[in-house]
């Protein structure tokens, strides 16, 4: 951290929109930071990596006849873009300062438009350290401030350690401690954000990653894809389709292998104190946390491929991230909790974001057989249950599907019944979530059975227990008494809690290290 | 009556005056629309194409004038002690529960068809756009009694996001 008393006066002296929090008497000069004085350079080197890369792609031959402008006007073209890039880069960075300290975090931006955004600690949801390849070089990095509105707040760029360093700091704060400002920067792993401290949970090495995406069912439809074309121009003795259509098939298959590998190479999940964490990226390095109460709902799935493999792969929905993510190259974050792994592996990523829930011990149904008129491919497979925690569906014909909500995560409840599955006598229902995109649903449902759930269904929208996300106390009179008011009729039920509590043993020590009130940062 | 999509609670039924409402917003707003879509399409297109649209318009919204009575029959909504049940559905039969905790707001509203009939509509929002808390065709002072009682036990009951 530099001393910088702000000599050129940028700095407004107080933000008085913002500042209305701290009593007005005249602080002393804030120790203010600029991002790392490389940024400008590396802004306009991305730029031109990104142009070289997309121009390149237009020179590849992909089976189309495309006119390009001569070579000296594409190099001029994109030797200006990549200089205004790094003018326009070298004017924010020189503009942008940001404090974080004891009393406030805040970041100022803009030339022409100054900007000055302060943030409650409280209301950190996590943080995400991003290194981009151009940045990764450099040892630089992005820290990405999500607040839970749809803009997430990018510092760019920090040293590697700093980053580091503040994005633990504000983690803890974020968790309501009254933490050391970080002044130090903690040495750091190139290739990992690991410390001695971190329990590792998960870890996929590439070799899974290979493995699993070469068996994937995308894999396989794009080979289908391009052996159909061929197979075609072969019928009609056209033979230039093979190398037209073989050409993009093969650089697609290796474009689509290298995304899922260098964008999740390395994925690792461990836990901090103030914390999950996902750390993931061959040539761009994300680390990114974990806001497990912000987690709505997650989706297993598993290409025919995988079933012999026993691999599976979760995808989670977060509120204000969006869509689930599809491009696992992207930098940033990704909505893939676990991109491959065995059963083992998908339990004890599970169990970490809601400790409370175990899937294995939720009975499914399935689905009657009356329900295969509607659903002929998948009706042997439909089949959904709950617990107390968790609602679980499962779908699919050749690619299996499990969906996944805790009940507290649900809004509202909907039974569907159509014309058919009237005269059927199936049911439909639906959960619905604050996130839209894993759409939880059970279908062709024995309506008794729905009649005779629907009761307990609804009443376990509105428990009014711990989150699902909290791990188990050690010891707690009050839960387990409230654990055996909202249990279900069934006997069955109450053995399997006992089991559940017996599990809960490493879970107990955390829950002491945490406070009672843990904020809704994890 | 107990069955799948009314389980027992106090259910509530909408006035007689909503069916009146219905069909005269299904008249305007299904013709309307017709017509524009048709005109369009004349345009557009072809002018048969556009007489076969106006005639499907035209049948279409008779046929939801017709059934007007019986689909405002079937709508129920029923405040039990924790979440709200609102059901309604000719061909296809919906239940929906929406627990007072999850209601992050209410609105009442009222176009103009309802309000020279005195009817207002009020929908509850939560954090779930597929939520579709929607009750139509209430007397105006009937959905502000609803809305200030919802809000109530909502606060009452408020669970975390």
């Amino acid at each position: 951290m530099t001393a910088d008393p702000d000599p050129v006066g940028f700095l407004p002296p107080d933000a008085p929109a913002t500042d209305d929090v701290t009593p007005p008497t005249p602080t002393p000069m804030k120790l203010t930071e600029r991002p790392h004085p490389l940024t400008p350079f590396i802004r306009g080197w991305v730029v031109l990596l990104a142009l070289v890369i997309s121009i390149g792609r237009e020179f590849l031959p992909n089976g189309e006849e495309r006119t390009l402008p001569p070579l000296e006007i594409i190099l001029l073209g994109v030797a200006a873009l990549a200089l205004a890039a790094g003018v326009a880069g070298y004017i924010s960075w020189r503009f942008t300062r940001f404090v974080i300290d004891a009393d406030e975090l805040r970041i100022d931006t803009g030339a022409i438009f100054r900007r000055s955004m302060r943030v409650a600690f409280d209301k950190v949801q996590a943080i995400d350290v991003v290194q981009p390849f151009a940045a990764r070089i450099f040892g630089l990095a992005e820290l990405q401030i999500d607040v839970g509105s749809q803009e997430r707040s990018k510092l760019r760029y920090l040293s590697l350690g700093r980053a580091y360093a503040l994005r633990d700091y504000l983690l803890t704060r974020a968790r309501g401690y009254q933490a050391e400002a970080a002044t130090t920067t903690s040495s750091v792993s190139v290739l990992t954000d690991l410390h001695e401290t971190d329990e590792v949970l998960v870890q996929v090495p590439p070799q899974t990653l290979v493995l699993a995406a070469v068996t994937s069912h995308e894999f396989w439809l794009i080979v289908l894809g391009g052996v159909l074309f061929v197979g075609v121009g072969l019928a009609v003795g056209q033979w230039w389709v093979l190398l037209a259509a073989g050409i993009p098939t093969i650089s697609g298959l290796f474009g689509f292998v290298s995304r899922r590998v260098t964008g999740q190479f390395n994925y690792t999940l461990s836990r901090r104190e103030h914390g999950l964490r996902i750390s993931r990226g061959l040539t761009s390095l994300t680390s990114q946390s974990l806001p497990a109460r912000r987690i709505q709902a997650a989706q297993l799935s598993q290409s025919p491929v995988w079933r012999l493999l026993g691999l599976y792969r979760i995808d989670i929905e977060v509120i204000g991230w969006g869509a689930v993510t599809d491009n696992e190259d992207a930098s940033g974050v990704s909505t893939i909790l676990l991109p491959a792994g065995t059963f083992e592996q998908v339990r004890v990523a599970l169990a970490a974001i809601w400790p409370r829930a175990d899937f294995t011990t939720v009975e499914l149904s399935p689905a009657p057989q009356r329900a295969r008129w509607l659903h002929p491919f998948s009706g042997p497979f439909l089949r959904w249950g709950h617990d107390q925690y968790l609602v679980v569906a499962q779908h699919g014909w050749l690619v299996r599907r499990w969906q996944l909500v805790p009940h507290t995560r649900v809004q509202s409840v909907r039974i569907t019944q159509g014309l058919l599955s009237r005269r059927l006598g199936l049911a439909d229902l639906e959960f619905h979530t604050a996130g839209m995109h894993i759409a939880a649903h059970a279908s062709g449902v024995d309506a008794g059975v729905v009649l005779e759930r629907q009761t307990e269904l609804m009443a376990l929208l509105h428990l009014h227990g711990p989150d699902v996300s909290e791990p188990f106390p050690a010891t707690n009179p009050d839960l387990s008494e409230a654990q055996a008011a909202i249990a279900t009729p069934d006997s069955d039920k109450s053995g399997l809690e006992g089991e559940r509590r017996g599990q809960a043993g490493p879970d107990a020590l955390r829950a002491d290290q945490a406070e009672a009130t843990i904020s809704s940062t994890e | 009556m107990t069955d799948l999509f009314t389980p027992a609670a106090h259910w509530q039924r909408l006035p007689d005056r909503y069916v009146t409402v219905r069909r005269l917003g299904a008249l305007t707003y299904n013709l309307i629309s017709a017509a524009i879509a048709a005109v369009a399409v004349g345009f557009l297109l072809d002018w048969r194409w556009a007489g076969a649209l106006a005639v499907a318009g035209l049948g279409w919204t008779g046929w939801r004038v017709i059934r007007a009575g019986r689909w405002v029959r079937t709508f129920g909504y029923a405040e039990r002690d924790e979440d709200l049940l609102i059901t309604h559905g000719l061909w296809n039969n919906r239940l929906t529960a929406i627990p007072y905790g999850r209601m992050l707001s209410v609105n009442v509203e009222s176009g103009p068809i309802d309000r020279a009939w005195g009817l207002a509509r009020v929908e509850l929002v939560t954090a779930s756009v597929q939520s579709a808390g929607h009750i139509p065709g209430l007397q105006q002072e009937d959905a502000a009694a609803l809305r200030d009682r919802l809000i109530a036990t909502g606060e009452a009951q408020a669970l975390p996001l």
